[in-house]
């Protein structure tokens, strides 16, 4: 019984640290819509920038400033940020597929310098990681998965929240305008182009703090964390919860991550011993059939977008619907 | 009283027989995490999944079938780990067999494996890091792999150094990971070999010219030059090196080991030039595993990674065995030097290998696992060595200079730390 649920707290504590990103992503794909192909170099900015300021002193190695963890954390969202202030001033002007290459090529860079800088980042070999925040303290380990579990738990849902209250703001109706005509917002007097880079900033920021509690989790961090499959299954949860939809964000970044491990448990399970071999790639084929029969089924996801009373009762007033001249 | 007799022993034997039962029915859960969904995974799955065979014909761990249960990690840590915390948690293995990306064997020991206390060990992670880690304590012990790291490599090239009498060398290393690592490792062997090290220089691809590089690499006037370079920029360097007036003591990592590099740059300098490499065992159990490997699924083991997935399979089951069937995974990992005692009797890799080493092992006596990488031994850092050669550039092509055997290999390396 304390195995099942120390396993349910495990995948709970890493699926909630998905949601986190996919928040991330929703903030921009879902209500600004920017194609960011590249979260996987906000996340792995956070990632690092905990790593490095929060990790333990190694000879011949930048870093390991044994920064306390949330100092650490809040170093590696600051990276993150500023990494997103940068490209996104270079790159926002892009639209659309455009966006997605240059962020794709972003995040492939990013991985190169990862693997490549080594008295920064370790290099090939990786960094390894800090003791885990008050792990001695609580010993048990058990008890201690339990806690970080709370721990992730209390950070997406004040994500949640914030970005809730954001998205319902003014603020967030100007992100629509954008998202839907960026023309017609500029004419209301919105400047799109610091509305779009202040939300690709702010998600990136709530991506890299996912990343600063992925390492803390893992205790380590190398440039496999960087492959390109980290950015395919964000994508894949966002859509699959329905994109615009925070509620929706959260759900499919658990129901993603649990059938993408739930698929391997039950072959591990259930197939005959002479099918183990092939569990792997019938695991593949699972988890692309359930995103296709989605996409097919519901595209616009579990919980699609929905527009909050206030705004349609303000929206008619002056005579235009939320969906704008499309 | 004799009522009392009866009773006694009618309850004895039905003890015996259910212990009889729980022998034959018992079961211990092995898990297996390797990435199978990727083409060079598969047949290191295989080869672990076929050793779990050979152990249940040979009678099973301490009497238990192995029951081995495989999950894919995709490559991915994030899949592996949680595949690793399922088994840990629910099937509640207590030995992990994996994984193959260094980037996913460690935080499955940072986060899995070593706070459980269950034991794990890796066919074919090759990061140094594993060994840091394992320095610092972080690993406690639970920790072995069978691949053999560039240390190796490094570790015969000063060697070669010493016994050529060079006092003063200097390192180009290829500015990736693998040359950032064995540059790194080089000069630490060079170092404790009592042979100074005048300077490491990184070479990174394609430049046009190395002038740069080269010029301040004789400026240190060493007496030999160390090279852990691909033959491509290996060329250009080495022709700079050479106009400029460098020595013609080279020693070689073994991606020069090619035609290309020996004929631009011209045998007339290669006289001196000394190669290291590793080298699959020469030993009877070496060439067995291929054999049986062959009989079995019909084609050579020229995957990555395969008989040190044999080995690795073996090792830690017999190690379990000797721990028992209720052993933890702390338990199992400090039977495992019982395993690879290489004063110990030696036993083959096949089923009635298994059978004999389970059989002395059960008496408390130690053996000596002859498996596919040859007489495995770890160090305290859970590590292996490898035999290796030094070779030299030859009219007809590459020589074979002499063949290093595990046991100086591993002097040496202990030596060092």
């Amino acid at each position: 019984m304390i195995g099942l649920i120390s396993y349910l707290a495990f995948f709970a504590t890493m699926a909630g640290i998905l949601a986190i990103v996919v928040l991330g992503l929703n903030l921009q794909w879902g209500y600004t819509g920017l194609f960011n192909g590249g979260v996987v170099a906000f996340f792995g900015a956070g990632a690092y920038g905990t790593m490095i300021l929060g990790g333990r002193p190694e000879p011949g190695q930048f870093g390991g400033f044994e920064w306390p963890f949330l100092f650490a954390l809040a170093g590696g969202v600051l990276l993150a940020g500023a990494i997103a202030w940068i490209v996104g001033i270079l790159t926002l002007r892009l639209r659309h597929d455009y966006l997605a290459i240059a962020t794709f090529g972003v995040a492939v860079a990013f991985e190169s310098i990862a693997r490549n800088a080594e008295w920064l980042t370790g290099g090939a070999k990786g960094l390894r990681g800090f003791p885990r925040p008050l792990e001695a303290a609580i010993g048990n380990t058990f008890v201690y998965g339990l806690c970080f579990l709370a721990m992730v738990m209390a950070v997406l849902a004040a994500v949640y929240w914030a970005l809730q209250r954001l998205v319902q703001s003014p603020y967030g109706r100007a992100l629509r305008a954008i998202r839907e005509d960026e023309v017609a917002a500029r004419s209301l007097g919105k400047n799109p182009t610091r509305l779009r880079l202040q939300s690709f900033v702010i998600g990136s920021m709530i991506m890299g703090v996912a990343g600063g509690l992925y390492v803390a989790f893992y205790a380590f961090v190398s440039p496999q964390d960087l492959a390109p499959i980290l950015t395919f299954q964000v994508w894949a949860m966002l859509i699959v919860g329905g994109a615009g939809n925070n509620r929706g964000a959260v759900l499919g970044a658990f129901l993603i991550w649990g059938a993408w491990t739930g698929s391997g448990f039950a072959l591990s399970k259930f197939a005959p011993a002479a099918m183990q071999l092939y569990t792997g790639p019938i695991q593949y084929i699972l988890i692309g059939t359930v995103i296709v029969v989605m996409l097919l089924w519901r595209p616009q996801g579990l919980l699609p977008e929905r527009i909050t009373q206030r705004f349609t009762k303000t929206a008619s007033k002056v005579g235009t619907t939320s969906k704008g001249a499309f | 009283m004799t009522r009392k007799i009866m009773s006694f022993s009618a309850a004895a034997a039905l003890a015996v027989m259910a212990n009889a039962a729980a022998a034959q029915d018992c079961s211990v859960k092995v898990g297996i995490v390797l990435p199978t969904s990727i083409d060079w995974g598969k047949p290191i799955a295989e080869t672990a999944l076929w050793v779990a065979d050979m152990v249940n014909e040979a009678g099973g761990v301490d009497g238990c079938k192995v029951e081995s249960i495989l999950r894919d990690d995709q490559n991915d840590a994030k899949v592996g780990v949680d595949a690793a915390k399922a088994l840990v948690d629910l099937d509640k293995v207590q030995l992990l067999i994996g994984a193959v990306g260094s980037g996913v064997t460690i935080p499955i020991l940072t986060s899995v494996t070593v706070p459980a206390g269950v034991m794990q060990i890796s066919c074919c992670s090759s990061s140094t890091r594993l060994t840091d880690l394992a320095a610092e304590g972080a690993l406690k012990g639970l920790w072995f792999r069978t691949f053999a790291t560039s240390q190796v490599q490094a570790s015969v090239a000063a060697m070669v150094a010493k016994e050529a009498g060079y006092k003063k060398v200097t390192i180009l290393y290829k500015n990736d990971d693998w040359g950032q690592d064995l540059g790194k490792l080089a000069a630490d062997a060079f170092a404790s070999a009592g042979i100074e090290v005048a300077t490491s220089i990184a070479i990174t691809d394609a430049q046009p010219s190395y002038r740069a590089e080269v010029t301040e690499a004789i400026g240190t006037a060493p007496e030999a030059v160390y090279l852990a370079l691909y033959p491509k920029e290996g060329i250009s360097v080495v022709r700079e090196w050479l106009s400029l007036g460098g020595t013609t003591k080279m020693i070689g990592a073994n991606s020069l080991k090619s035609d290309e590099f020996r004929d631009a740059v011209g045998m007339q300098y290669l006289a001196e030039f000394i190669g290291t490499d590793t080298s699959s065992p020469r030993t009877d159990s070496a060439t067995g595993f291929v054999a049986a490997y062959e009989a079995k699924f019909g084609t050579a083991p020229t995957g990555p990674g395969l008989p040190n997935s044999f080995d690795a399979t073996a090792i830690s089951l017999l190690a379990y065995h000797a721990a028992g069937r209720d052993a933890t995974g702390a338990e199992i990992a400090a039977k495992v030097p019982m395993v690879t005692d290489p004063t110990g009797t030696p036993v083959t890799a096949d089923v009635a290998g298994i059978k004999q080493a389970m059989a002395l092992l059960s008496e408390g006596k130690s053996v000596s696992w002859q498996g596919g990488t040859g007489a495995v031994a770890f160090d305290q850092f859970g590590d292996v060595s490898a035999p290796a050669v030094s070779w030299g550039f030859g009219e007809a092509g590459i020589d074979e200079k002499r063949y290093f055997t595990l046991e100086e290999v591993g002097a040496f390396i202990t030596s060092m730390q």
